[in-house]
């Protein structure tokens, strides 16, 4: 079906840097690619397969290495897509789908905030939740867990 | 609906035994250290020729904190202006507090919208790291004398999101609290005790 067409116009795009097409529940499926064809496919997804719509970008950490995943919508045939990515731990970053969807931006800070992924290309990629100045990325499984009276935080006065 | 308010003001120890009992008196004014006129029954009509009595005692006495000093206080806690800054569920006991059914204005509080106007601080709500700036600004921007209100378990101590990583644990890391009113949320009866606890605390100040 949809997938399976989806599935090979990818592979035929994008080669070896396509992953693979996972089922997914209710979805099309969820697409696995290397980080390094990011911004192509976003703009191959929105302009010749119709995902017209990013609903929500997110992150994991995987303690071995971190996972950004992006939901994506489409009018022409009214179904979501997901797409995910692998990052290393010890240096998570991906190119921005701001350009693409700038809905991309709030929810792209809100994963640096609290991820730690950083986007190349962001046009404003400060914290969102925390104050400037906090030292972690308190999603992360390092993230201390303390007391709250021990906790330092540099709350800025900007 | 069931537990009676246990609000506990902050500088008093005498207080502290007493509410562990549930029906805590109010702290009771030494009506010896408050001379010439009685403040408990003072109108307003009477402020004038009261005030002009403390003047021309002070004058003659050169008694300066046992004599203007009542009448400051009687003014000062009979108009307490809160600011008008909700910050999470506490902030919906905050505003029912002013509706008609509690009516918190007939003790002379209300809201007003400009830190510059106010003399009181309830923090009703969770205090995040994000917006605790924010809060000390609006505190330091109030005129003196100026007082704070910590309503609710979460400006208290933090609350259920105590050990957040997001969550100020107590804003009395942040500003100096007066009263604490415990509760989740507190019923707008249990917020008019705690303001009316402060004013009690605004009786007995002498410095």
């Amino acid at each position: 079906m949809r997938g399976v067409e989806l599935s090979a116009a990818l592979a035929a795009r994008f080669g070896d840097k396509f992953l693979g097409l996972d089922p997914f529940p209710g979805l099309v499926g969820r697409v696995r690619f290397d980080p390094s064809v990011a911004r192509a496919l976003f703009e191959y997804l929105r302009d010749e397969q119709g995902f017209v719509h990013l609903t929500m970008v997110g992150g994991i950490d995987w303690v071995d290495h971190r996972e950004v995943f992006y939901t994506l919508w489409s009018d022409r045939d009214r179904t979501y897509l997901q797409l995910s990515a692998d990052l290393p731990a010890d240096h998570p970053t991906i190119a921005s789908a701001v350009p693409v969807w700038p809905g991309a931006n709030a929810h792209e800070r809100e994963a640096w905030d609290l991820v730690g992924i950083r986007f190349e290309g962001h046009p404003d990629l400060r914290r969102i939740f925390m104050p400037e100045g906090y030292e972690f990325h308190p999603l992360l499984r390092s993230f201390p867990i303390h007391e709250p009276e021990e906790l330092e935080v540099k709350a800025r006065s900007d | 609906m069931s537990a009676p308010p246990q609000t506990v003001p902050a500088p008093a120890p005498a207080a502290a035994p007493a509410a562990a009992g549930g029906d805590a008196p109010l702290p009771v004014v030494d009506q010896a250290a408050v001379p010439f006129f009685e403040i408990e029954t003072l109108r307003a009509r009477e402020f004038i020729p009261a005030a002009k009595e403390a003047l021309t005692s002070l004058l003659k006495e050169k008694a300066e904190g046992n004599v203007i000093r009542p009448v400051f206080n009687w003014a000062g806690r009979n108009s307490l202006f809160p600011l008008h800054w909700g910050l999470a569920c506490c902030a919906i006991e905050f505003a029912a507090a002013f509706g008609a059914r509690w009516d918190a204005e007939r003790f002379g509080v209300v809201p007003r919208s400009s830190p510059r106007q106010c003399d009181l601080l309830i923090v009703n709500g969770t205090v995040t790291w994000k917006v605790a700036h924010k809060l000390i600004t609006l505190y330091e921007q109030m005129p003196e004398p100026k007082w704070a209100i910590a309503m609710g378990n979460c400006a208290t101590g933090g609350g259920p999101f105590r050990t957040a990583y997001s969550v100020v644990p107590g804003v009395d890391k942040l500003i100096p609290v007066d009263v604490y009113i415990a509760g989740c949320p507190p019923r707008p009866e249990n917020m008019l005790d705690g303001v009316l606890r402060l004013e009690q605390l605004i009786k007995e100040r002498r410095d």
